[in-house]
């Protein structure tokens, strides 16, 4: 280990390190927003929408990000869409992770058990309502845990930005390595980076939890 | 005012090849308390579902108060599915209990009840939850308003359930065996709960394994067994006179049962 390297490097691993929070904060609230939307389209009752989502979901699941980031990045330009890398990153994340998350919200919807969703039909409920007041809360109480899963998977993955020059953590760190030859201690502080953002976020992921889901165990507060 | 709650004619329901109801007929006039009874697999449930069209029919007709549920005329005189809207204003007249309860779980007994009231009723949020109290005190649930239904017996969901359907105000109401998924000890307070319905003359249908319920709250009992019902009629008459084999075999059986 060399303290002086570590804290001569210091600035630009923090600041790698905020540009990984940020990549991974914006790909996952965009892959959540479009995950949202594919899974609620795909609960529309017209076939070959589904079976073009579907074909979606399974080619973002189905194939490397690092090979997708290199298609938008490097590809893109082609067709006429030319982001810079930091842009082309974070759609890159939204675009993979909206697969996963819309698979998440399916089985969410699918969790909700029929019999509540007839109980709704009995009182002569819209499907508005329904889809508002009965399906989509116990939809979103189910994904929660794999959301947060989910998004533990993709502040790892943002590692791979680097391949297409994201002054991401990876980044700073391959920098440093190159440059002072230390390629242990560079891993070593990357590790405790990303523990820290992991260890972070599980633990903000079992409150939110434990709070949508205090119903299952305990009283409301008297109105 | 003659025409009758519940009139169905004809009845038939499949599932792919199996016909589960099989030309049912059944009246139910106003007031009225119908127990269906009959072995597990003979249709009762389902010809219960069919009453609010939860369960679409294939041929024959079920009328409520006269009009078809779930089908209406098109003008080359064969009928077509009823459009979304007025099956809903149908439904809202007729309450359901089902067996699990189907309590939302997320919303405490209070919103329970006071929820379709204020999305299909159309009330103010106050107005719901005062109707909603009222519901809940003659459940006997006052105390468990706040409640999450994860919180309550079997016997208090169903108690909940049950004031939901009734904050509707339902010109009848459906109970698909009611206190089947309860223990023992639960089943009566649930069923104290329906008698007292019974005797401030609700329409009732119910299918129900309570054959003592059965027998001193229903005006008339319907035997079903493979689609069809078999045999009807007061329940001194169905559990004691008829000479039904299938009848008398059920009861038999359910008598040995229950006798130890």
């Amino acid at each position: 280990m060399n303290p002086d390297v570590l804290l001569r490097y210091a600035p630009s691993l923090i600041s790698g390190f905020g540009v990984t929070v940020m990549c991974w904060g914006a790909g996952g609230a965009l892959g959540l927003i479009l995950g949202f939307i594919i899974s609620l389209l795909y609960r529309l009752p017209f076939a070959p929408l589904r079976w073009l989502l579907r074909a979606l979901i399974e080619v973002f699941r189905g194939t490397p990000f690092l090979m997708q980031l290199f298609l938008l990045y490097a590809g893109g330009p082609y067709i006429g869409l030319k982001l810079n890398a930091t842009t082309a990153g974070v759609v890159g994340l939204g675009l993979y992770s909206s697969a996963y998350f819309a698979e998440i919200f399916r089985g969410g919807f699918a969790a909700v058990p029929h019999g509540q969703i007839e109980a709704a039909m009995s009182v002569g409920m819209g499907p508005r309502d329904t889809l508002l007041r009965v399906t989509l809360p116990g939809a979103l109480i189910a994904a929660v845990p794999p959301i947060v899963n989910m998004l533990i998977v993709l502040s790892k993955e943002t590692v791979v930005l680097s391949i297409i020059t994201v002054p991401e953590l990876m980044y700073q760190m391959q920098t440093m390595a190159a440059e002072t030859f230390t390629a242990f201690d560079a891993i070593f502080a990357m590790a405790v980076f990303y523990w820290l953002l992991v260890e972070a976020t599980s633990r903000l992921g079992r409150r939110v939890e434990a709070r949508v889901t205090a119903f299952m165990a305990q009283e409301a507060s008297p109105a | 005012m003659s025409l009758p709650t519940i009139q169905i004619r004809g009845l038939t329901k499949r599932f792919g090849d199996h016909e589960v109801l099989r030309g049912v007929d059944l009246t139910v006039a106003a007031s009225e308390v119908v127990c269906l009874i009959g072995p597990s697999g003979s249709g009762k449930s389902t010809l219960l579902r069919c009453v609010n069209f939860l369960e679409p029919y294939d041929a024959g007709e079920v009328r409520i108060e006269g009009r078809l549920i779930g089908y209406e005329d098109a003008p080359n005189g064969a009928r077509r599915p009823m459009a979304a809207r007025p099956l809903r204003a149908m439904r809202r007249e007729i309450g359901m209990v089902f067996q699990h309860f189907n309590l939302w779980p997320h919303m405490t007994a209070l919103h329970n009840v006071a929820e379709p009231l204020r999305r299909v009723r159309g009330l103010a949020h106050a107005e719901a939850d005062e109707r909603a109290m009222a519901m809940l005190a003659r459940v006997g649930l006052s105390d468990k308003a706040q409640a999450y239904p994860s919180r309550l017996s079997g016997g208090q969901q169903q108690r909940v359930a049950i004031a939901r359907a009734l904050a509707m105000q339902p010109r009848l109401m459906l109970f698909d065996e009611p206190t089947s998924a309860l223990d023992p000890e639960l089943v009566g307070e649930v069923l104290e709960v329906m008698k007292s319905l019974a005797s401030e003359g609700m329409t009732m249908l119910i299918v129900t394994h309570e054959m003592g319920f059965a027998a001193h709250v229903a005006n008339r009992i319907a035997f079903i067994d493979s689609g069809r019902i078999l045999e009807q009629g007061p329940p001194r008459y169905v559990f004691h006179e008829s000479a039904e084999p299938r009848v008398r075999q059920f009861l038999q059986t359910y008598h040995d049962r229950n006798s130890f």
